[in-house]
């Protein structure tokens, strides 16, 4: 009964409970969308990442973290590449030889990574193929390259022209390859595109001298889930290696996703602040307007617990009903871009800029609607307990008296 | 049997600004199944006096026994729980839970008693058939007329089985079809149930209707009539 009371007192003044809840149903939406959209974001440049760059897991001997130097090789990389392939978690793996090389241009000369590829397994790790913009992917022929669209412009390259690239080998002397063009990349990380070059593997072991030669494995595993697992059981089996995770990989992302976390606290501090000022005004009117309702009450025997409970009840009505509201409208939204995501194209320069797809997903994991409910339950809580405590605080007699 | 026994009662309002003086000693008892008028002038203290006896006010000095128990004595919240189970209520005016039904309002201090349903669904219908209300079950307060507003209030005050029925000024808002019609449910009460009501009233044709008419003048019983 009491239950039935409270709902039905948030409606005898329909304007007033609408205004509190449409407040809280905006703001819980805004809240949700914003941060769906924030997810999204940072779980398509986080993706992005992985599958452009870092992949799951990489692999590396300890001094080629410190030093990108071509005899800090990783040892005996192809078996360790084989028994890692055989494992159940791993989707696709590949060895990579990475060297500090100048490359040669009839128009200038840059400074670029070199990652010579192994061509069949590569593809299947960082979808590099898929990238390629101008020209194809590695063909017939030996000592190809393919590279940034945008580095190509600016050293005033083509396709089927040919570049020199230059690097130390195995024996620390410096040795050089001519390689033609056959591909040119828009990875959408500009930075990127600019700073590297990929080439086979084969070609650049050659010209160092040693077939076998490798310096990272780079892991894709078949579920993300898997790779703290994962990477802790590859250093436990190759504990001479570095096994790093994406996130130690590059910290930014990790930054990121931290940050993202701290955003929605952030955004969600400032949405409950406001909305306890709100409630607490609204509930007290309700009181106040019903102190002779509430005389009544106290006078026929409604003990103060009781009345406590009705308001607190009622408050917590109001505000539930219109946070669930606003997160189902939410959710709605959401799944409502999700499937074509939301098109920044017109703002996608800056974005390509920073390896961000034009087109962003939005999504939001159900732990943050949990916690969004939590914390309106919690304000909705604490904004009760003043007009329930004036509301007990009442005399019934004097209450009764007011005309 | 003695349902109320109140012995020098006083009561001095704002005792340390401007004091009243509204009740300057009275001594009142009232008996199971009296039909009592509290009457007077204005101001002359009859609300005062009401509130007191239902436990709704405390008085400066003097004691107060209802069904022989003190309930002086009584916190606020032991006093609420007094009235629920022993007190029947009858205001002028806003008697009614306006969210709720004539039903609901009814059952509402059972449900605080925490009655069966069984028991709570067959006093109301038997209650809103002593009142004439059968019909009006569903409806809201502000879906019935003064009357009928009233006469759901009789059956609420009645609903608890208290041991007595205050009712300050219950008619002064109806017309006088609606006054007599309400005095003639509470005399059949009264006559049926065996229950004590004490009133208050302004209006002549209430007072005829007593079975006992108590004056008070100035804060002080000048006058009490058994009929
Ligand atoms: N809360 C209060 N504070 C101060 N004085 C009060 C208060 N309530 C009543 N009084 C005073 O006490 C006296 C008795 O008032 P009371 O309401 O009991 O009279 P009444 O007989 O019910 O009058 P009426 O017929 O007008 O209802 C009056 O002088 C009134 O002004
Ligand atoms: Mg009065």
């Amino acid at each position: 009964m009491i239950l039935k009371m409270s709902w039905r007192n948030i409606w005898r003044s329909p304007l007033r409970s609408l205004v509190v809840m449409g407040a809280i149903t905006i703001g819980t939406w805004a809240i949700i969308f914003l941060m769906s959209f924030s997810f999204g974001m940072v779980k398509s440049y986080v993706n992005n990442a992985i599958r452009m760059e870092t992949s799951h897991i990489q692999i590396h001997t300890p001094a080629f973290k410190e030093d990108r130097e071509v005899g800090n090789l990783l040892p005996e990389a192809e078996s360790k590449l084989a028994t890692i392939k055989s494992s159940a978690e791993v989707e696709a793996a590949t060895v990579r030889t990475i060297l500090n090389a100048m490359l040669v241009a009839p128009k200038g000369t840059r400074g670029v990574i070199a990652r010579g590829i192994d061509e069949n397994e590569e593809i299947k790790v960082t979808e590099i193929d898929q990238q390629i913009v101008e020209g194809s992917y590695f063909g017939k022929g030996k000592n190809q390259v393919l590279m940034g669209k945008s580095l190509a412009e600016k050293l005033g390259l083509k396709i089927r022209k040919k570049v020199v690239l230059q690097f130390q080998n195995l024996d620390g002397e410096i040795t050089a390859g001519a390689f033609r063009i056959v591909g040119l990349i828009d990875s959408g990380n500009k930075m990127r595109d600019d700073g590297s070059v990929f080439v086979r593997r084969g070609d650049l072991n050659r010209l160092i001298g040693s077939e076998k030669a490798g310096h990272e494995i780079a892991i894709f595993l078949k579920d993300a889930e898997q790779i703290q697992a994962k990477t802790a059981a590859l250093k436990t089996d190759y504990s001479n290696d570095l096994i790093e995770s994406y996130t130690e990989i590059s910290p930014d992302i990790k930054l990121y996703e931290t940050q993202i976390g701290t955003s929605f606290a952030v955004f969600v501090g400032i949405f409950m602040l406001a909305l306890i000022f709100g409630i607490i005004n609204t509930m007290l009117m309700a009181v106040l307007e019903r102190t002779r309702e509430l005389g009544m009450l106290m006078s026929v025997g409604m003990n103060k617990g009781r009345v406590f409970g009705m308001i607190v009840l009622e408050t917590l009505m109001l505000g539930l009903v219109a946070a669930i509201t606003g997160m189902i409208l939410g959710w709605i939204t959401i799944q409502y871009f999700s499937g074509s995501g939301i098109d920044l194209s017109s703002f996608s320069a800056g974005l390509k800029q920073f390896g961000m797809s034009t087109i962003i997903y939005p999504a939001l994991d159900g732990a943050y609607y949990l916690q969004l409910t939590i914390s309106i339950i919690i304000t909705t809580l604490l904004a009760s307990l003043y007009p329930a405590y004036k509301a007990i605080k009442l005399r019934p007699v004097e209450a009764v008296r007011k005309i | 049997m003695k349902v109320i026994e109140a012995k020098g009662i006083e009561k001095i309002y704002n005792p340390n600004k401007i004091p009243v003086h509204a009740l300057k000693g009275v001594d009142l008892e009232i008996e199971q199944g009296e039909f009592t008028a509290i009457v007077g002038p204005s101001g002359s203290g009859k609300t005062t006096l009401l509130n007191i006896i239902g436990g709704l006010d405390r008085p400066s000095e003097g004691s107060i026994e209802v069904g022989g128990k003190d309930i002086s004595a009584l916190s606020d919240n032991q006093l609420i729980d007094f009235r629920k189970d022993n007190i029947g209520f009858v205001f002028q005016a806003y008697n009614l839970i306006p969210v709720l039904t004539a039903k609901e309002n009814i059952e509402f201090v059972m449900l605080l008693q925490n009655r069966s349903e069984a028991e709570r669904n067959q006093r109301t219908n038997e209650l809103l058939k002593a009142v004439g209300l059968e019909d009006k079950i569903d409806k809201r307060p502000s879906e019935l007329s003064g009357g009928q507003q009233q006469r759901v209030a009789v059956a609420r005050a009645l609903a608890s089985k208290p041991t007595f029925v205050l009712a300050d000024e219950p008619t002064a808002n109806l017309d006088s079809e609606s006054t007599s019609n309400l005095l003639d449910i509470m005399a059949k009460l009264n006559q049926e149930e065996n229950m004590t009501f004490v009133f208050s009233t302004h209006d002549q044709r209430v007072i005829d209707r007593a079975h006992r008419i108590v004056t008070l003048v100035d804060g002080k019983i000048d006058t009490d009539v058994r009929r």
